[in-house]
């Protein structure tokens, strides 16, 4: 059968064109049996050639498209829908990388690239000799959310998907609800404090009768894919009874023994093992934090509502999409990293945050008044020897947010800053401009040679080689040194292990691509919101979680999602069921068909998802994967090895 | 002149086609909501598609937006109105705007003209080209860039001498100077202010020389110097044509300055100095570069780490302002500064100097609201009354912002905030 | 081999189109230049690729051919990297029957920005077939 071809070769306005001699390519594979048109084009992504393609199309009733660009990752969405507006099935194009793969990878061989071009076309060619239109695959979606975080974006996705009609199901580890927002006082950029942003956001979460929150959860198995994730969340029960008598409940908090570090002050103050962290912490529920519980009994006595019966319950969820909103860990810093946990008036900020938030009149540490208080930025980003190279974003304008409210609040507070260059970016710089007047100290270490923390006496030193007073070395007491620490992944990964999303060298979250698809990821369905995939700060974190939220509501608005036809055949005349696909399948995607005395495998189409695990575990080579089929390949092995 | 009345209904206004207003007006066409976007200039794409490569992962600004524009440009559910501006939004009741929108001419019939450019090369008028930021000139007939969507001619009628040269040659005939103004008015449930920003004119600070030193350019220019769609196909002095060999980058033109007017920081100039830089050393490998800062503000996803990737390929860093410039004769530059490394006032020579100028607010929106209702923050950018929560909200219900009318932005963060407002926006379609 | 030849072996690669296909696109964008005779086919998941394919390959004239694996990222399943593997395996076998090198069968995991890594692979790989040939 002979087929009508056309081949487009771009030059990407001298990105392939400046290695790739990209006339000499056209001229080689000109007469190609089957190709009958053959154009090269300064920017095939360009409006103007989009057009005249689809009129190429049309007035040589072209077959197939084929162009020669950049990586399909970028564009073979844009040429396929090209084709189909010209009246062509997407699958009669196909995107030939001579650019990323090619031009770029060998610009230091221009001949030995143009020849590699010629290939890697003429590959294209053999394959799509075989081309045939595919329907897409139509499957139902459901117009269901699962969200996973409650802290701010998570929250705020959950309101916006709501307000747009879909159901949500927001989805807390923790048995309260706000993330690390919740442990900050006042926030840079607004009037409100932390416990105000996310008691608002709480408050319009509970308006909303579509929204169903579970705290104390976590997603533990997941099946299913784009428009129906199928997933199993562990429920941890309180081990209270809803509605308890809040005077016995305090006096259960009262009478247990058991004290533990106090999370939510990052350790600075004990907590019992029932508790209540903070008034306005959300839900308003009692938990008993049953991994310190001794069983003591003493609660059980003065409260009627202790139910140690409760038991974890499964439940099983069905969500079109699902958005990751899982945040990010403040990071700890290493044994006598800048003397922490050595030094004992060494904190980080958040600890000091919320040291802040428990000091009323005068700033106390450890029974000391602090009145100096030295900073030193950059723990934990920006490591010369480290494994953190990206700088955090947030912290410099946090730290110096915060010294401005200290100075505010108590009397006889003098801010001495070590920084590696200050990065408040935007409108933060007022900040900044701020604490310049209010008369704090700026210092800058050189980027290999960071201040030391050290004791000397009962006295706590910072010492720097200050690059803005002529590198002088410079010594300071202080009563209090802030680690200002950056924001580091998730050190439980689990769940995000669960759905097989990508992380990216700084090992947060991947997305596709920063500019093109920034809350996306390679796996279907599936968005990132927050700081989940990078440090933000909260007003960041909300423009992402919504920009996620608009991208999850388009996966299931219509009610009925395209898949790909991409999915493996099974040639019935060759199988006689041996059970090894089946084995190989990791989606339960293949079934066991008799038909009289012959029994043979058949695909479940909706369920296939096209990896090909199958292929070469059949001793019968009965399996093939559309599109790739042993032809397809081979022709254009063929074409890539000829001399 | 005659205006001509039209009216129209669509479900959202977008005004602005950058790169933010693109993102919203798909994400909400996407949704199955119909859209009008609103460009003042002859091209949607704003400034990110005269781009050359982005930062941190270099890759092609025209790459990345021609695909959104053409995907635009195609939507069933997306009308674009270029060369056109709102003159005013007025709120009749919830969920119910008024825009009136101008039409300005283009004299060309936007469906016949095949971009052949039979009209540029017959039109004898010869001015600077606004896109190629006044390095080149170009004609009164002229399609804007090479990359312009529309890719359609237009007569700039300011300069144009109704010759007629253009007219006899158009193979499809499609010139027409009887194109009047057209003022329509448009109905819409929600608007999305997309407005972007200015540029920082370094004619305001003499002490740079620019506009009077040849050799002194915008950092807008170099962009243009290396942008695929290049006026030359080399970076060249501008004062005599020379290859430059040691080229400095003056940070915060315009930012960071209260003498200026302008105290904040414009958050992306040392990153796009800084990849200027790295592709300056890949065009002119002989060439040095050296970048003056106050501070390296490499904040965002992967920016730190292209900084050191700079420093790496031998960019050369110094901390310290530059006070004033004076010209050779040769036209070269001599640089004042501080050094902030040894306290001392030091002098450097260069050949060429590019200004890294800052982001400025488009205070554009402000006359769109006859009753002045929509606020603007304390730097006159359009105010957020609840940033952290509702970053996309104005203080008018149901009009959206994106990008960067709210503040400085890189494209990143554009592109994100575009999707919190057209998440808004759906929302407020939704429940009306 | 003529003296050009000689530098440059012929590469088959079978990448994946979401873990190292991208590791290899960004190893073109950061200019990490690996020899040019390098080819690649991308399909969805490394344990699909067939030996009856990588067999064709060497009858088809290339030296060598190399599967740029999922590893431990493999969006599809985390048996991935077993069973890749075991293609490996099973085709090293039928090389041995027809008195071929197996080391001209290669597998290596390319995660989605081990660009430097798999550059690093073809150089070596490339040493390797060109001095055994």
């Amino acid at each position: 059968m002979s087929k009508r071809i056309g081949v487009y070769i771009c030059r990407c306005g001298g990105n392939i064109s400046d290695y790739v001699d990209v006339d000499k390519v056209k001229g080689a594979i000109e007469k190609e049996k089957d190709v009958v048109l053959t154009k090269t084009t300064m920017f095939a992504c360009a409006d103007a050639n989009q057009k005249e393609m689809e009129k190429d199309i049309q007035e040589n009733d072209l077959d197939d498209v084929i162009v020669a660009s950049c990586s399909p990752k970028l564009h073979l969405t844009t040429f396929r829908a090209v084709t189909v507006r010209a009246g062509l099935n997407k699958f009669n194009y196909y995107h030939a990388n001579i650019r990323e793969q090619v031009s770029w990878a060998h610009s230091d061989d221009k001949p030995g690239a143009t020849e590699n071009a010629i290939r890697v076309v003429k590959a294209a060619i053999a394959k799509m000799r075989h081309a045939k239109p595919l329907k897409p695959i139509k499957i139902h979606s459901k117009k269901a959310v699962a969200v996973l975080g409650a802290g701010v974006a998570g929250m705020r996705a959950a309101i916006a998907l709501a307000a747009m009609d879909c159901e949500v199901y927001l989805i807390e580890r923790n048995h309260f609800v706000g993330g690390h927002t919740a442990q900050w006082e006042e926030l840079f950029n607004s009037e409100e404090t932390g416990k105000n942003v996310i008691s608002r956001l709480f408050h319009e979460l509970l308006l909303y009768k579509n929204i169903t929150i579970y705290t104390g959860a976590q997603v533990i198995e997941n099946a299913g894919h784009i428009g129906d994730f199928m997933l199993k969340v562990r429920v941890e029960p309180a081990y209270i009874d809803e509605i308890p008598d809040p005077l016995e409940i305090k006096k259960a908090i009262e009478v247990c023994p058991v004290e533990v570090p106090d999370s939510f002050n990052f350790n600075l103050t004990q907590r019992k093992a029932i508790y209540r962290n903070n008034p306005e912490e959300f839900p308003e529920k009692t938990v008993i934090d049953i991994k310190n519980c001794t069983r003591c009994g003493e609660c059980e006595k003065v409260c009627k509502s202790i139910n140690f019966s409760q038991k974890e319950k499964i439940i099983t969820l069905h969500a079109g999409t699902v958005l990751f909103a899982t945040g990010f860990d403040p990071y700890t810093p290493r044994e006598n990293e800048f003397g922490y946990s050595r030094i004992s008036n060494v904190i980080t900020l958040p600890q000091f945050m919320r040291l802040i938030a428990l000091c009323d009149k005068k700033l106390i540490y450890k029974g000391k008044e602090v009145n100096k208080i030295a900073y030193v930025y950059c723990v934990g980003s920006r490591q010369p020897d480290g494994e953190n190279k990206y700088c955090s974003r947030y912290c410099c304008t946090a730290a110096i947010f915060t010294s401005i409210n200290v100075r505010k609040k108590y009397r006889n507070i003098a801010n001495y800053h070590f920084t590696r260059g200050v990065r408040t970016y935007g409108k933060q710089e007022v900040y900044y401009n701020e604490s310049l007047r209010m008369g704090d100290v700026y210092l800058q270490s050189f980027d290999h040679e960071l201040p030391v923390v050290y004791q000397k006496g009962n006295k706590t030193l910072v010492k720097i080689n200050d690059i803005l007073t002529e590198q002088r070395e410079l010594e300071l007491e202080a009563d209090l040194v802030v680690l200002v620490t950056s924001m580091v992944p998730r050190e439980d990964q689990s769940t995000a292990s669960l759905f097989k999303l990508p992380k990216g060298r700084d090992k947060f979250l991947k997305e596709i691509h920063m500019k093109l698809r920034p809350v996306e990821t390679v796996i279907d369905g599936i968005t990132i919101a927050g700081t989940c995939q990078g440090p933000m700060n909260i007003a960041e974190s909300v423009n992402s979680s919504l920009s996620a939220s608009a991208k999850a509501f388009s996966y299931i608005s219509k009610g009925e999602l395209e898949l790909e036809p991409i999915v493996a055949s099974i040639n019935k005349n060759l199988c006689s069921w041996c059970n090894a696909c089946y084995e190989a399948c990791p989606f339960d995607a293949i079934n066991k068909v008799d038909e009289g005395s012959k029994s043979y495998a058949v695909i479940n189409n909706s369920i296939c998802k096209g990896c090909g695990m199958c292929l070469p575990v059949c001793p019968y080579d009965a399996i093939e994967l559309i599109t790739y089929s042993n032809r397809e390949i081979e022709e254009m092995i063929d074409m890539l090895a000829k001399d | 002149m005659q205006e001509a009345k039209r009216e129209a209904t669509f479900d959202a206004l977008v005004v602005g086609g950058g790169i933010a207003g693109c993102e919203a007006a798909l994400n909400i066409a996407n949704n199955g909501y119909t859209v009008l976007l609103v460009e003042k200039d002859l091209s949607i794409g704003g400034k990110m598609i005269l781009l050359s490569k982005v930062f941190p992962t270099l890759d092609c600004g025209a790459c990345i937006t021609t695909p959104k524009v053409s995907e635009i440009a195609r939507h069933t559910n997306i009308n674009i109105f270029t060369g056109s501006e709102v003159k005013n939004i007025s709120l009749n009741g919830k969920h119910k705007f008024k825009a009136s929108v101008l039409k300005n001419p283009r004299y060309v019939i936007e469906e016949d003209c095949t971009g052949c450019q039979l009209c540029e090369e017959a039109c004898p008028v010869n001015v600077p080209d606004q896109y190629q930021y006044g390095m080149v000139g170009r004609k009164a007939a002229y399609i804007p860039f090479t990359i312009a969507s529309p890719r359609v001619a237009a007569i700039d009628i300011e300069n144009c001498t109704l010759c007629g040269a253009c007219e006899r040659v158009c193979p499809t005939k499609c010139i027409d100077f009887t194109q009047e103004k057209e003022v329509w008015a448009v109905s819409v449930k929600t608007v999305i202010l997309a407005t972007g920003f200015h540029l920082f004119d370094p004619l305001r600070m003499p002490r740079y020389g620019f506009g009077s030193y040849k050799n002194v350019i915008t950092s807008m220019q170099m962009e243009r110097h290396l942008a695929p769609t290049r006026p030359f196909h080399t970076v060249l002095r501008p004062g005599d044509g020379k290859l430059p060999d040691r080229i400095a980058y003056v940070l915060c033109t315009g930012s960071r300055d209260a003498s200026v007017g302008n105290p904040i920081c414009s958050q992306i100039c040392c990153m796009y100095s800084i990849k200027q830089a790295q592709l300056l050393m890949g065009a002119l490998p002989m060439a040095d570069v050296t970048i003056y800062y106050i501070d390296i503000r490499a904040f965002g996803k992967g920016f730190n780490e292209f900084y050191e990737q700079a420093i790496g390929m031998g960019v050369n860093f110094i901390k310290g302002k530059i006070g004033k410039i004076t010209e050779k004769e040769n036209g070269n530059l001599i640089l004042r500064y501080e050094d902030v490394s040894s306290g001392k006032l030091q002098e450097a020579e260069h050949d060429l100097v590019v200004l890294s100028v800052g982001v400025l607010p488009n205070q554009d929106s402000q006359i769109f609201f006859s009753d002045r209702s929509l606020q603007e923050d304390a730097h006159h950018f359009i105010r957020q009354p609840d940033s952290l929560l509702n970053p996309a909200k104005t203080s008018i219900e149901g009009v959206f912002v994106a990008g960067t009318a709210t503040g400085p932005m890189d494209i990143p963060d554009s592109i994100l905030s575009a999707g919190a407002a057209s998440a808004e926006a759906i929302s407020y379609i939704i429940q009306s | 081999m003529n003296a050009s030849d000689k530098k440059n072996a012929k590469i088959l690669v079978f990448s994946t189109d979401k873990i190292s296909d991208p590791a290899i696109d960004m190893a073109g964008l950061l200019k990490l230049y690996y020899p040019v005779k390098v080819y690649t086919i991308a399909i969805p998941c490394s344990s699909a690729v067939k030996s009856r394919w990588i067999m064709h390959a060497y009858e088809k004239g290339f030296d060598g051919v190399f599967i740029a694996a999922d590893g431990s990222d493999c969006p599809y399943d985390e048996s991935c990297t077993e069973k890749t593997g075991l293609i490996v395996a099973k085709t090293q076998e039928l090389m041995k029957q027809k008195d071929m090198d197996p080391a001209r069968l290669r597998m290596s995991a390319v995660c989605s920005v081990c660009s430097e890594a798999f550059v690093r692979q073809m150089k070596s790989f490339n040493e390797y077939l060109s001095k055994s040939a």
